[in-house]
């Protein structure tokens, strides 16, 4: 197998566990988590008119308590941001500084925003706020509206030039923007591209609709939240929430040179399936299609990859699913755990964020525990429990699927 | 409200909008455009003195005004 010339070079992450990429690593590695009610505004249904005033949802989930933004962002940018692109602003700060991409010409570095709809509570609550005043709506609305107003911001603040849009799939979203971003560079159309997996900023409007749909758990552990989120778990009932973004910078070696700093990995291999199919509903054959794609792309044989971060949501079927497309491409034997069980369900960003979780486990040498995995659905998998374990990744698969059949994978390498 | 009043609450949100001017001694001939409020910062300025006085005028009707002063003064003449 050649070694692939497409590596990560910097990332940043912020999400309900920590901001900034060692405070992130260790509490995952510690397996400290914030699962509760939700309080953030605009996130449980207001009172109904034959109620009392008492908050009428509890939807459980993992928030960021308080985001430091870079005294270098202008306060006057900020004023008109919503919470996902401030978020965005302050991952990429990270990133940014983290692979040291001033020394980059901006003509040549390119952006790519995982997620769309990402702002919908601020819209809510936007729209409760002027509703009959409608004619005193701030102007600045006329952007913001946009996912794309976070592309806007993100070049503006960072002075990017090369390209910068955003793109959906999902709660894969995080993850085919990293996909973007290695074909973006792997091309040649620019030399540095950021892959940023957007905060998905959920109103109640569509933690309803999730509960609804059945995705989103939980009525059997809605008086204990630090119990809900069991990704694999014989007593999960669905995803728990969990606020979060990270921001990935792709590039070729020679170009990482200039960080004089070792990459964080090689992009080994990557790809994307459809399922053919715009419901919910996972499939085997889409994820094995992915999982063989990436592996080939990578020149890997399923045996060589050692660990696994799965897409583990907690959805009841999904997980199941998943776990058989692993055992039908022949990848029980490498260690499993369960990212979402520490920090939530990020849905557009999750896709970046868990590849961040890989990265810095790489780094670490060690494996982060899985929460609340007391009975595994399928034993026999090599899963990392309630503790973390010492183990030299040398080759990770990272998963993401997403509504409307989406299956994407990626293979990454340690560097040396 | 006389125009002095409406000029003060423009500054006020002149300050909202752009922090970097707190400390500004504000003069009725000061050009928004002057003191670096881009043309959203303007719009935004004028919205939330339209809100604050409760005043439904159509936007297009202040864009003659070349400075704080002359705005507070079509503002007040539609009051």
């Amino acid at each position: 197998m050649t070694k692939s010339s497409v590596v990560v070079s910097g990332l940043g992450v912020t999400s309900a566990i920590g901001q900034g990429k060692r405070e992130f690593a260790s509490a995952l590695l510690a397996g400290r988590s914030h699962f509760d009610v939700m309080r953030r505004p605009g996130r449980q249904r207001p009172p109904s008119v034959d109620e009392t005033g008492e908050q009428s949802s509890a939807f459980l989930g993992a928030e960021i308590a308080d985001l430091a933004m870079p005294e270098s962002i202008p306060g006057s940018l900020l004023r008109t941001t919503s919470f996902s692109a401030r978020v965005a602003l302050a991952t990429l700060h990270e990133a940014w500084h983290d692979a040291k991409l001033e020394r980059v010409e901006p003509e040549r570095i390119g952006l790519v925003i995982g997620g769309s709809n990402i702002q919908q509570r601020e819209i809510v609550q936007l729209h409760d706020t002027y509703r009959g005043r409608e004619q005193f709506l701030r102007p600045t609305y006329g952007i913001s509206f946009m996912d794309s107003d976070l592309c806007g911001l993100c070049t503006d603040v960072f002075g990017i030039r090369g390209f910068a849009y955003t793109v959906g799939g999902a709660s894969a979203s995080g993850q085919v923007a990293v996909l973007e971003a290695a074909h973006a560079v792997a091309s040649g159309r620019v030399d540095v591209c950021i892959a940023i997996g957007a905060l998905m900023d959920l109103s109640y409007w569509e933690c309803q609709g999730f509960r609804s749909l059945g995705a989103m758990g939980s009525d059997r552990y809605a008086d204990d939240p630090a119990s809900a989120c069991r990704p694999f778990d014989r007593d999960r009932d669905g995803f728990i929430f969990g606020e979060s973004c990270a921001a990935v910078v792709v590039e070729k070696d020679e170009s990482a040179q200039r960080s004089e700093r070792t990459p964080y990995a090689r992009l080994t291999g990557w790809a994307m399936e459809m399922d053919a199919n715009r419901n919910p509903n996972p499939s085997v054959e889409g994820e094995v299609a992915a999982i063989k794609t990436a592996l080939d792309r990578a020149g890997l044989a399923a045996a060589e990859i050692d660990y696994i971060n799965p897409h583990g949501t907690g959805s009841p079927i999904g997980d199941i699913t998943e776990l058989e497309s692993l055992r039908r491409s022949r990848l029980d034997h490498a260690y499993l755990n369960a990212t979402k069980s520490i920090i939530g369900h990020g849905l557009s960003a999750a896709g970046a964020v868990e590849l961040v979780a890989v990265l810095l486990q790489m780094e670490e040498g060690r494996l982060h525990p899985t929460r609340n995995l007391v009975n595994p659905i399928e034993p026999s998998f090599k899963w990392v429990k309630d503790q973390p374990v010492p183990h030299r990744i040398e080759n990770a698969l990272n998963l993401s699927m997403g509504f409307g059949g989406v299956n994407t994978a990626i293979c990454l390498q340690r560097y040396f | 409200m006389n125009k002095d009043e409406i000029f003060q609450i423009i500054v006020s949100h002149t300050r909202e909008v752009l922090p970097v001017l707190e400390g500004h001694d504000f003069k009725q001939t000061d050009s928004l455009k002057a003191l670096g409020a881009n043309s959203i910062d303007r719009a935004d300025i004028i919205m939330l003195t339209l809100e604050t006085l409760s005043l439904n005028i159509p936007m297009m009707v202040m864009a003659k005004a070349e400075n704080m002063g002359q705005l507070a003064g079509i503002i007040h003449d539609k009051i």
